[in-house]
């Protein structure tokens, strides 16, 4: 399963060159990200024109630029006022208004993001708890031979009653589900995962063939 | 500083504006100074705002004059490659939280058919899944086996090396061992169990079980379906490990 370990959190750091070279460029990635971000906020509450040059570490060019990084050096460079068209203050609002809708999707999508993350931490909590109960639950690595062993026992005979459950609902169970059921070894239990909340889909179309192409869900 | 949620609008109050704009301005440029001195590179700034006729810039007239110099002489790709405005920014952020989502989504529906899993393989019905659901569950299930067999490969080629252990019934040699584990069986907390070398246990499974005992404690595990409360009542599970009962089966000499 994908673990990811705790970060290290916020540190307070010397104003130095960092003498880490990978940190380096960890650093110059989210700083320069972060200090776009600040002057995308600014120009957006305070109504001001922004550029902002950085070279990269690699030597290449990072720019932003509102309105726009060339039409800023352009005004700097030659001194002259920014013009003030009609067909500029249309591009302008337009401009604007997308930028409004971006920003409320951007804030949506973040919310969703950090409920995600919340969730995922729960489940990990879960998860953790039930394996100081379960030895079976617990990591892999943990585990004997013979543990590992039984388990996937258990799990190639899961995997089977698993299909069989996706057979019945695809080919839908008006007659008996005994026609489905393969004897092997699961015993005489012929009600034992039996669809009592059957869903019978009477115009399905689907070949008796079940394709486990895993893109349903959301692998 | 105070971290009131400021709504990203223009702001329509004079006086307000203004102090954000002194505010935030001095933050910023702040913040490229510091970007400046940790990464050892050539930045700059151009701000114009309508309260003050000329432009403010940072570091120096001079050295922004050198670095716009040095940007223009870049090739043209190279100087549009990386240069955004504050759509294509946002456009870039949106794109790159939605993989960030997507992932997180995806993780957390592994995580949730792990669960599911582990409920089904001791008695929990498949009859509440939906198609998607029993799909994800499989998928999941193979993965699972997956690892299980790259590990029981990778304990296998450990065991090659040393010889084979005595077959059952053992003599004496190992009963102290037995009498240990059963000491801690008879605890009641699974902490214990957990925390035991696997090794011994190992050594005690390999002793006192054969492989098709275990199928049958499965079989009936697998069976008694509707009865079982996963995670309620830790003596309806017939891994009880912690009930003398579960040793009292076993073909102990």
């Amino acid at each position: 399963m994908v673990k990811k370990r705790a970060s290290i959190g916020r540190q307070k750091i010397p104003i130095a060159k960092i003498p880490k070279k990978n940190h380096l460029q960890v650093t110059f990635s989210k700083r320069r990200s972060g200090l776009f971000k600040k002057a995308s906020e600014l120009c957006t509450l305070c109504g001001v024109e922004i550029a902002i040059i950085v070279f990269s570490p690699a030597e290449k060019v990072f720019s932003f630029g509102h309105p726009e990084v060339e039409s800023i050096l352009d005004r700097y460079l030659t001194r002259n006022p920014p013009p003030e068209s009609t067909a500029h203050q249309l591009i302008e609002a337009h401009r604007t208004a997308n930028v409004r809708e971006f920003n409320i999707h951007l804030t949506q999508i973040l919310n969703q993001l950090e409920a995600e993350k919340k969730r995922g931490e729960a489940l990990d909590q879960i998860r953790k708890s039930n394996q100081r109960q379960f030895w079976w639950e617990a990591p892999f690595n943990q585990l004997g031979l013979h543990e590992l062993e039984q388990l996937r026992a258990s799990m190639e005979e899961l995997k089977k009653n698993v299909v069989k459950q996706a057979n019945k609902i695809l080919i839908g169970s008006t007659t008996n589900s005994s026609q489905f059921l393969a004897v092997n070894g699961i015993g005489s239990s012929a009600d034992l995962f039996e669809n009592k909340h059957a869903e019978f889909n009477a115009s399905s179309t689907m070949p008796n063939v079940y394709n486990f192409g895993y893109g349903n869900g959301l692998f | 500083m105070t971290r009131k949620k400021v709504k990203l609008a223009y702001i329509t109050n004079d006086s307000s504006r203004k102090a954000t704009f002194k505010k935030r301005k001095k933050g910023l440029l702040k913040k490229v100074s510091e970007l400046s001195t940790l990464c050892d590179i050539k930045t700059c700034a151009i701000i114009y705002s309508p309260y003050d006729t000329q432009p403010e810039v940072w570091p120096s007239p001079m050295e922004v004059q050198n670095i716009i110099a040095k940007f223009k002489m870049m090739p043209e790709m190279d100087q549009s490659k990386k240069m955004v405005n504050q759509e294509s920014f946002l456009r870039q952020r949106i794109a790159k939280s939605e993989e960030q989502l997507k992932k997180q989504q995806r993780d957390n529906r592994e995580k949730e058919m792990t669960q599911v899993m582990y409920r089904s393989l001791v008695g929990e019905g498949l009859h509440n899944l939906n198609i998607v659901d029993l799909n994800d569950l499989g998928w999941v299930i193979d993965k699972s086996i997956k690892e299980i067999d790259e590990k029981i490969k990778s304990l296998l080629e450990q065991q090659a090396v040393p010889p084979p252990p005595p077959p059952p019934p053992a003599a004496a040699a190992p009963a102290p061992q037995v009498v240990t584990m059963t000491s801690h069986a008879s605890r009641t907390t699974k902490q214990d169990m957990f925390n035991d070398e696997a090794a011994v246990r190992n050594t005690i499974t390999d002793l006192a079980t054969d492989s098709s005992q275990n199928q049958q404690w499965l079989m009936d595990l697998l069976k008694s379906n509707d009865n079982m409360c996963f995670g309620r009542n830790d003596d309806m599970l017939p891994y009880s490990l912690h009930t003398n009962n579960f040793w009292s089966n076993f073909p102990f000499p």
